[in-house]
């Protein structure tokens, strides 16, 4: 019967149809002002860089950063929350004009998205409880302990580069899970950056923060590889911040201390 | 402990309302989708049955994220003008479509397995192929339908925890920002969660064992 | 002395000119560099399930036939069942991993792996002792009653009479359980076990390309899952049940 050739064509051509997409081109600093919005994907990863604070709003440094910015040339802040399996493609995809997470570039990353320069460095640093046998953080990395790290996070590749000897678990449920893994003694160290460890400190009493760091990572916001006016503004836009000073205001209170937690 | 539920509960109280507003959704237009699907299939049109065999198979094979992340990512990529959705709209498109699948191999099972003789005989004392369906085959094929669509409900309804990935606020994504905030509770936060899922799914699935007693066991599906 | 490291490339692909239209979508150049990973992930991924699918079925049927038999066993059955179908399974897991002690019998913690192939088997369990259950009961009881009254024991009858017929009425839906299990695990990745969906990840992460880390992913799920098709159909022919 002819129907099925025919049936058989169209979904076909249907198929191909889809594996033949390009990508749309939007959103660049033109149409931000045009359309009076700013939209930024962004990461729910935790506090202090990203979250919701116990009045449901979005807040965290990065989100401070970008409300600071959008404020400055009057545009409307929108922010498009991913897991961070999401992130890439919505900036890829043209879902948002940047990304404000806390992610960092690397030689390989930088292939794929263009990267600022770093509005702000961030030490790394491991944490376990008091109990273990370990001061610095090098006492983490021999044979025979664990360290818990976020899945899909550069930390990852940090432990296997530092911390060959441990063994590393990734866990998907992101740092407070890590956090939970250290409390309830699945793993003998937890590896974050200064910020958040400084925070389970609080909410866990019998944790302590291990001597040294092991790296220090650049915070960058990241835009398509193809929007250079857009990361040069971006790149402007810090320079300015930093020096009038409003961006080591931002940093005190959220990076540098746990000033944050009183109001949110 | 109890300030710990006291300040996450409001969250996860808005986490499970969306949860239920997607979950209905998506039951609503999956269920349609589905029973067209499954009707086609169950049908004597071979290479249609056979096109929308490799749709149900293609979904069911790979995990739901990929299904998303090609709704949401890949579909707006094309450039297409209404193929743009956000997030909400992407998750009920591919949910629905997920949720289809199964929907489908009921609603085939179910139609195959009214007896072919009730189907001739109708036939034979002169009804035509609407009415055999509309008085025969459909109101039994209903009956053996309900116990297998009502486990389906209930994996869609624990599926939607997955649209987060996308930003959706849903329960599960509402207890892992309660979780970020107060990470020592995490257990009691997620065990809140659990007992909302609980909430939520099991008079869904008392409802269907209510139905099992009074029309019979349904069909079993390969699902 | 070299004072920086320079990391293994790992396997790199020449690409041939007349395929640069698929490496436009599809980057199978750096998907290879993966591919020692993916492998590992994929064996992963089919030893936690074959071990998850071994419990699930030994807890499923003990729990179906424990809901038959018994009236307690019903309650205590139905009740495990209504429980784990109504919460999610990432709940689940978390529970197990973090809330479970030590076990007398092995003096010691499970451990993440085992953790996880506990908490996959005992989800599967419950929706495996449905369809067992279910397989068991349509089985008209005429037959049962048949076999009584020729004084066959209970072992017999179910050896002779009910077994032979509930299997090939339940294998088929077994198996499509199974896909679920499969597609399932991926969430053991949740307490740091590594299997295929954590390595297809890594595709995104370390080299941002989400394309080829999900549809990589994709083809190994459907690889897997065409393998219990395969089964289903076999064992279908095979059993001559179920239509």
């Amino acid at each position: 019967m002819n129907w099925n050739k025919l049936i058989m064509i169209l979904a076909g051509s249907l198929c191909t149809g889809f594996l033949s997409a390009g990508t749309v081109k939007a959103g660049a600093l033109e149409d931000i002002v045009k359309s009076g919005e700013l939209r930024v994907a962004v990461q729910t990863q935790g506090p202090p860089v990203s979250f919701i604070d116990k009045n449901g709003e979005r807040t965290g440094f990065a989100i401070e950063v970008v409300k600071l910015m959008a404020a400055d040339i009057g545009v409307e802040p929108v922010f498009l929350d991913y897991d961070w399996k999401g992130l890439i493609p919505a900036v890829q995809g043209g879902k948002a004009d940047f990304l404000a997470a806390d992610m960092t570039p690397n030689a390989k990353r930088t292939l794929v998205l263009s990267f600022t320069e770093p509005y702000l460095y961030s030490d790394v640093v491991l944490y376990a409880k008091k109990d273990k046998p370990f001061d610095a953080w090098q006492d983490a990395c021999a044979a025979g302990f664990s360290i818990g790290v976020v899945q899909g996070s550069s930390n990852v590749g940090l432990l296997k580069d530092k911390c060959p000897e441990a063994e590393i678990k990734e866990f998907a449920g992101g740092g407070a899970a890590v956090a939970q893994a250290v409390a309830a003694d699945r793993v003998d160290a937890g590896i974050n950056d200064q910020a958040a460890a400084a925070g389970y400190m609080i909410e866990y009493p019998d944790f302590h923060i291990l001597e040294g760091a092991p790296k220090r990572w650049p915070l960058s916001f990241g835009t398509r590889p193809d929007e250079t006016h857009l990361l040069r503004w971006l790149d402007n836009y810090f320079m300015l911040i930093r020096n009038d000073g409003r961006l080591d205001e931002l940093a005190d209170y959220w990076m540098r201390g746990p000033a944050w937690k009183a109001d949110h | 402990m109890i300030s710990a539920i006291s300040s996450a509960l409001p969250f996860l109280l808005d986490g499970l309302w969306m949860t239920f507003k997607i979950s209905l959704a998506t039951i609503f237009f999956g269920s349609l989708l589905g029973a067209m699907v499954g009707t086609v299939r169950a049908s004597p049109l071979r290479s249609l049955s056979f096109v929308l065999g490799l749709y149900i198979h293609a979904l069911r094979g790979t995990p739901f994220l990929i299904h998303l992340y090609a709704v949401y990512f890949m579909l707006p990529a094309t450039g297409v003008a209404w193929l743009q959705f956000d997030a909400i709209t992407a998750s009920i498109i591919a949910l629905s479509l997920y949720t289809s699948t199964y929907v489908a191999e009921v609603v085939r099972a179910a139609l195959e397995a009214v007896p072919r003789g009730q189907v001739e005989a109708a036939r034979s004392v002169g009804m035509s192929t609407l009415q055999t369906l509309r008085h025969v085959v459909v109101p039994q094929a209903l009956k053996l339908m309900i116990p297998p669509m009502g486990g389906v409900y209930v994996i869609i309804i624990k599926g939607t925890s997955i649209v987060s990935v996308v930003g959706v606020s849903e329960l599960v994504r509402a207890g892992e920002q309660a979780a970020q905030r107060d990470p020592s509770h995490m257990l009691v936060i997620y065990g809140l969660v659990a007992l909302m899922y609980l909430a939520y799914c099991y008079p869904v699935l008392r409802i269907v064992r209510w139905l099992e007693t009074r029309f019979g066991a349904g069909v079993t599906i390969n699902i | 002395m070299c004072p920086a490291r320079i990391a293994a490339p790992g396997v790199i692909m020449k690409v041939p000119a007349n395929m640069d239209w698929l490496v436009d979508i599809y980057n199978f150049r750096v998907v290879a560099q993966f591919a020692p990973d993916l492998v590992r992930g994929l064996v992963a991924t089919i030893w936690i399930s074959a071990l998850a699918l071994s419990i699930a079925l030994v807890v499923g049927t003990l729990t179906a036939f424990a809901r038959l038999e018994t009236r307690a066993g019903d309650r205590i059955g139905a009740t495990y069942v209504q429980v784990i179908r109504s919460t999610p399974l990432l709940v689940q897991i978390y529970l197990i991993y973090f809330a479970l002690p030590e076990l007398p019998l092995l003096g010691r913690r499970l451990d993440e792996f085992e953790c996880g192939m506990l908490a996959l088997g005992l989800n599967a369990g419950a929706y495996m002792s449905e369809i067992i259950r279910s397989g068991i009961e349509a089985v008209p009881r005429g037959q049962v009653e048949g076999a009584k009254s020729v004084g066959m024991s209970y072992v017999q009858r179910m050896r002779y009479v009910v077994l032979p017929q509930a299997i090939s009425k339940v294998v088929p839906p077994l198996l499509g359980q199974t896909a679920i299990l499969v597609k399932d695990s991926s969430l053991v990745s949740f307490i740091g076990v590594f299997e295929l969906f954590s390595a297809g990840l890594a595709i995104l992460s370390e080299r941002l390309m989400p394309n080829e880390a999900f549809m990589t992913l994709a083809a190994c799920y459907l690889f897997i899952y065409a393998i219990l098709l395969f089964l289903a159909t076999q064992a279908q022919r095979r059993l001559g049940g179920a239509q």
